[in-house]
């Protein structure tokens, strides 16, 4: 049927996307001076330079050298990053799971207040908690993460010393096992509660600080489809059933309000990702992104490269999932009505 | 009751212009209904002031009126001193003088970067709507390439890549900035394409390029306005946070790199050095999007029903 | 104004009312001022009646339709004054005491809303949730005023979550309570129950297939089935007044009619009473007993379907009946009614119609015509010309011709 359609399509330009990613990525590399500079590291020597030279076919075509560089890619090879001064694949998965950590805390945040903002906002259209949310909306859109970060570091560390910086107080932290490096997570496993509130604790004003942008997006987007629906007939339909506002606000207004807001997420997830960049640096956050500014201060080609491709194909593949949800929740779309 | 028939008549330009000016007083009383678009205009009006007075306001003591003054005789002093209503930096840079001049590299790279995507994204989108076929899919799929890569992260790289300079944040925003301009005026000419009336215009002998003059690009003025403006307000978000991570030159007088500067001295209580230029950032996006999305209101408006 | 007059009943057989609308007046808030939409209307709704309520497009008889049940807006909409009457059988069995439903307490409009009065939309498919299935949404309006019933039907004590949820008044935690063993089999029975008299309901409406039509979406049905869902839905509770809001007009001309056949074939069975809108007059004329006719936010004149039909006593009704193309005119022809809708933003006293009128004279444009009835009339009609000494002659197209001195 049409669905299938749709997603088998998506799936298909999918590789192709990718692919014209890591030529972009692969073209910076050769913008950014010398070919084989995310392979060098400060001990090799010229015996090794060379090799690696003859190895990548620097003295081939470009689209060789595309080619070799791909399959190093593959097989794993993504390069030596002079800020961690080890692989780039070595040093990825720990502060992924920090990073991921940080994103998805972030990310809940904003689903759940967004979407409760948003009800709320929409079922009193044009009323003050409208107008405010509004304000809370457009202030989302333009504010500046770093700038956020700091003034919440400046108020809730500074003086009033409620939250800490950092991912983890160092004694807490390496008391527990670390299977997922999700320190949650680890924290639930190894049943130390003192090691989860530690996490959470750490983890507040990041993510409030990581969220705030999206939760605006999110708010903004609920309440306009929630308005809409509010005005479709089968909403006054309901009422004419005699169901009590709360129900028709729930069983239907609501509930299809949510499909075009799952459209936001996809988004929101593209924000979440390039937010923690600034947010690591300022909460000193071990994670991909703070890796990211150092290697973008230092010149570790290596790192940017690898984060750029990780993150352009990651948020493809959600945007895909996200597209495929929304097709298939919403029923009108599938039959082009 | 007998139809009236109505022959058709040749508008003059003369006229035609009339009509337009009329349009567009009607489009902005209608805009400036919405009192939140008149705060950000206000704002907005403020700060392009500030951006042009900003060598009569401030008194530079650098060879370069764009890098903070250094003043090394008055380090870290608190909002209040005598002098400095907004305090001083660690090198002795005044933050009034900052955030003043602050706005005028804002208004220069949005105004620059702005202008080069939307030139670019004229250009790319009406070759892809015009030629169509092959040139079409292919440039497309190119957007779609560059709209797989986050923005910010995509800026970052290539800046990082070509070299920390205020030069560079430039150039790498126009590099990333410029699709979404490409689309709307693609789409513009594929919905124009569509339109019987290009046949019957082509049946009389216009051009193509009149067409293109005649219906798509005043239809399309509107969207690219908005995003215009929107723009303009992110762009410098963009820059700023480019700055603040690093790819600027260090002592620019640029609200990213103040607020860099000023992160160091955080945990020692010295909060007026970051959050003041920081602020600006934050008033200057607000102000540009309060004013893109009065306009969108009322230039491109979503009937809400009862 | 004077309420309007019953046209000529015995003294002993006042006839049994549903429903009496006195002197409405809706008005919305609008950029441009305040629309009048509603202006003083008023008609009767008389027991296991056809009312055809008809008017061109934007005559506020949709308007009149939805305050019945609240169902307007307000802001921009302001329920600026009237009553509307209604006698439920209930109520018609204990003392005859009617309420006013635009005074009623919200919580107990609610009570009445799908369950003694009952309303149809025009577009079937906008009027269900594209996005729910047809089961579940019947079976709202079973749950929501017919839960006794379904309870009635399960054995032992029933537990008090469950009782809840028949009432729809469960929380999200009682929710999930349901889904574990002991409440699941309760909820599941209820859920049999509930099933069974939705499909007795559409099976009434003579769908074919009723439980796979209730495992449907609603884009899966065509328009006609979607309008028979909307149907067996309204008359789930039995209610003693249907408002049909143009139910056939969004429907193809094959289907319109067997609809049309099952409303009446329902209403008679049920005894219910029909508020029936439309702008369709040769519609209206088949399928209503009676007939009022709706122009610029008040009404024309009111009267027995053939009445009206045939006396066409109003000018405007006339204009509508001479629009409509039939045999004996000659071809080529098409009579329209001249000018326009008046702007009904405050309006000034003064006929609505009088702009268009072929008959107006100068205190037609000063003065609004009360409805009631006149000398020599069948029916109660509001227009200047049948004050006294007037007369109505045969005119050169056959039709009536006002004689008195015209424009």
């Amino acid at each position: 049927m049409q669905i299938r359609d749709y997603v088998l399509r998506r799936l298909m330009i999918l590789p192709l996307l990718v692919v014209g990613t890591s030529i972009i990525v692969f073209a910076l590399t050769r913008i950014g001076g010398s070919p084989i500079g995310i392979y060098l590291s400060h001990e090799m020597t010229p015996a090794e330079v060379t090799e690696l030279e003859e190895r990548f076919h620097l003295d081939d075509p470009l689209p060789v050298q595309y080619f070799y560089w791909v399959s190093g890619v593959l097989r794993g090879d993504l390069g030596w990053s002079g800020v961690a001064a080890a692989p780039v694949t070595q040093v990825f998965p720990d502060k992924l799971g920090a990073t991921m950590e940080l994103a998805v805390a972030a990310g809940i945040v904003a689903v759940v207040l967004g979407i409760g903002l948003g009800t709320f906002a929409g079922a009193r259209r044009n009323r003050l908690p409208d107008h405010l949310a509004r304000v809370f909306s457009i202030s989302g859109a333009s504010m500046p993460v770093f700038w956020f970060a700091i003034v919440l570091l400046i108020v809730f560390w500074v003086y009033l010393g409620w939250f800490p910086t950092g991912r983890s107080d160092p004694n807490v932290f390496g008391r527990i096992a670390h299977p997922t490096g999700i320190y949650t997570l680890d924290a639930i496993l190894a049943a130390d509660f003192r090691a989860f509130l530690d996490a959470l604790w750490h983890l507040t004003l990041p993510a409030i600080t990581l969220g705030y942008g999206t939760t605006a997006l999110i708010a903004r987007m609920m309440r306009s489809s929630l308005v809409e629906e509010l005005g479709e007939d089968y909403v006054d339909a309901a009422r004419a059933k005699g169901l009590p506002e709360r129900l028709v606000l729930r069983r239907h207004a609501r509930r299809n309000a949510l499909i075009p807001t799952v459209t936001v997420i996809g988004l929101s997830f593209g924000f979440l990702l390039q937010g923690t960049v600034v947010v690591e640096i300022i909460y000193r956050w071990p994670g991909l992104g703070r890796w990211m500014a150092d290697a973008v201060l230092r010149g570790d080609q290596a790192t940017i490269m690898a984060y750029v491709l990780f993150t352009s194909v990651l948020f493809l593949a959600v945007n895909l999932v996200v597209d495929v949800t929304y097709a298939y929740l919403d029923r009108r779309v599938v039959l082009g009505t | 009751m007998v139809d009236v028939v109505v022959p058709p008549v040749r508008i003059s330009v003369g006229s035609r212009l009339a009509v337009r000016l009329r349009r567009f007083g009607e489009v902005a009383r209608e805009v400036l209904r919405n009192p939140a678009t008149v705060v950000g205009l206000f704002v907005i009006v403020a700060m392009i002031g500030m951006a042009l007075l900003a060598p009569v306001l401030t008194e530079a003591n650098t060879p370069d009126p764009y890098q903070m003054p250094r003043d090394w005789g008055a380090l870290n002093e608190p909002p209040g001193t005598p002098g400095f209503p907004l305090g001083t930096t660690s090198h002795g840079g005044d933050v009034l003088y900052g955030v003043i001049w602050g706005s005028r590299t804002s208004l220069r790279l949005s105004l620059i970067v702005v202008g080069a995507t939307v030139t670019i994204g004229l250009i790319i989108g009406s070759l892809a709507g015009f030629l169509g076929g092959k040139v079409d899919e292919i440039l497309m799929r190119v957007v779609d390439v560059f709209l797989s890569i986050p923005e910010l992260i995509f800026a970052l790289a290539i800046a990082a890549v070509l070299g920390p300079s205020f030069r560079n944040i430039i150039l790498a925003l126009a590099v990333v900035f410029w699709v979404k301009y490409a689309r709307l005026i693609r789409g513009q000419i594929i919905h124009v394409k569509g339109n019987d009336y290009v046949d019957a215009a082509r049946v009389i002998g216009d051009s193509r390029f009149s067409i293109y003059r005649r219906d798509v690009l005043p239809n399309s003025i509107t969207p690219i306005i908005v995003q215009a403006t929107l723009d303009m307000g992110h762009i410098v978000l963009v820059g700023a946070t480019l700055s603040f991570i690093g790819l600027s030159e260090a002592g620019l007088a640029e609200w990213g790199v103040l607020v860099s500067d000023g992160q160091a001295g955080i945990s020692a209580g010295r909060w007026w050095a970051s959050t003041f230029p920081g602020a600006m950032v934050f008033l200057w996006a607000l102000a540009f999007n309060l004013v893109g999305d009065g306009l969108r209101d009322v230039l491109d408006p979503r009937t809400e029903k009862r | 104004m004077t309420p309007s007059a019953k046209p000529s009943p015995s003294p002993e057989r006042k006839p049994l009312l549903v429903a009496s609308v006195e002197d409405l007046a809706v008005h919305f808030q609008t950029k441009s001022g305040i629309v009048h939409a509603v202006d003083g209307v008023s008609f009767q709704i008389r027991d296991e009646e056809t009312l055809g309520l008809v008017g061109e497009t934007g005559c506020g008889k949709s308007v009149t339709a939805r305050s019945f049940l609240r169902l307007i807006a307000t802001p921009p909409g302001i329920f600026a004054g009237g009553r509307i009457l209604f006698w439920s059988r209930e109520a018609r069995d204990h003392g005859n005491k009617p309420i006013d439903l635009l005074t009623l307490p919200l919580a107990r409009l609610r009570e009445i809303r799908g369950n003694r009065i009952a309303m149809i939309f025009q577009d079937p498919g906008k009027s269900l949730n594209p996005a729910m299935p047809i089961r579940e949404q019947v079976a709202e309006v079973f749950y929501q005023h017919r839960s006794a019933e379904l309870l009635a039907g399960l054995n032992g004590k029933v537990p008090a979550t469950i009782r809840r949820h028949a009432r729809q008044q469960t929380t999200v935690a009682e929710r999930l309570l349901m889904r574990v063993p002991p409440l699941r089999s309760y909820g599941r029975k209820l859920r049999t129950r509930v099933d069974d008299m939705v499909g007795d309901a559409l099976a009434e409406t003579q769908i074919p297939n009723p439980r796979k039509i209730m495992a449907s979406y609603p884009h899966e049905l065509s328009g006609g089935m979607k309008q028979r869902v909307m149907i067996a839905q309204a008359l789930a509770c039995n209610p003693d007044l249907l408002i049909a809001d143009e139910p056939t007009t969004a429907l193809d001309v094959t289907v319109q009619a067997r609809i049309l056949e099952l409303i009446r074939d329902l209403q008679q069975r049920r005894r219910t009473s029909v508020l029936y809108i439309s702008h369709d007059l040769s519609l209206v004329k088949r399928i209503c007993d009676r007939v009022a006719v709706m122009y610029a936010g008040r009404i024309a004149e009111v009267g027995t379907s053939g009445s009206v039909f045939e006396e066409h006593l109003h000018p405007y009704t006339r204009g509508l009946l001479a629009a409509i193309p039939a045999r004996a005119h000659t071809r080529g022809e098409l009579a329209a009614i001249e000018g326009t809708v008046p702007e009904l933003v405050e309006p000034p006293p003064s006929c609505r119609f009088h702009t268009r009128c072929r008959y107006a004279v100068e205190l037609c444009s000063r003065e609004d015509p009360p409805l009631r009835g006149h000398a020599g009339t069948s029916h109660p009609v509001a227009c200047f010309g049948y004050e006294s000494a007037n007369e109505w002659h045969a005119g050169p197209d056959g039709m009536p011709d006002l004689e008195a001195p015209t424009r």
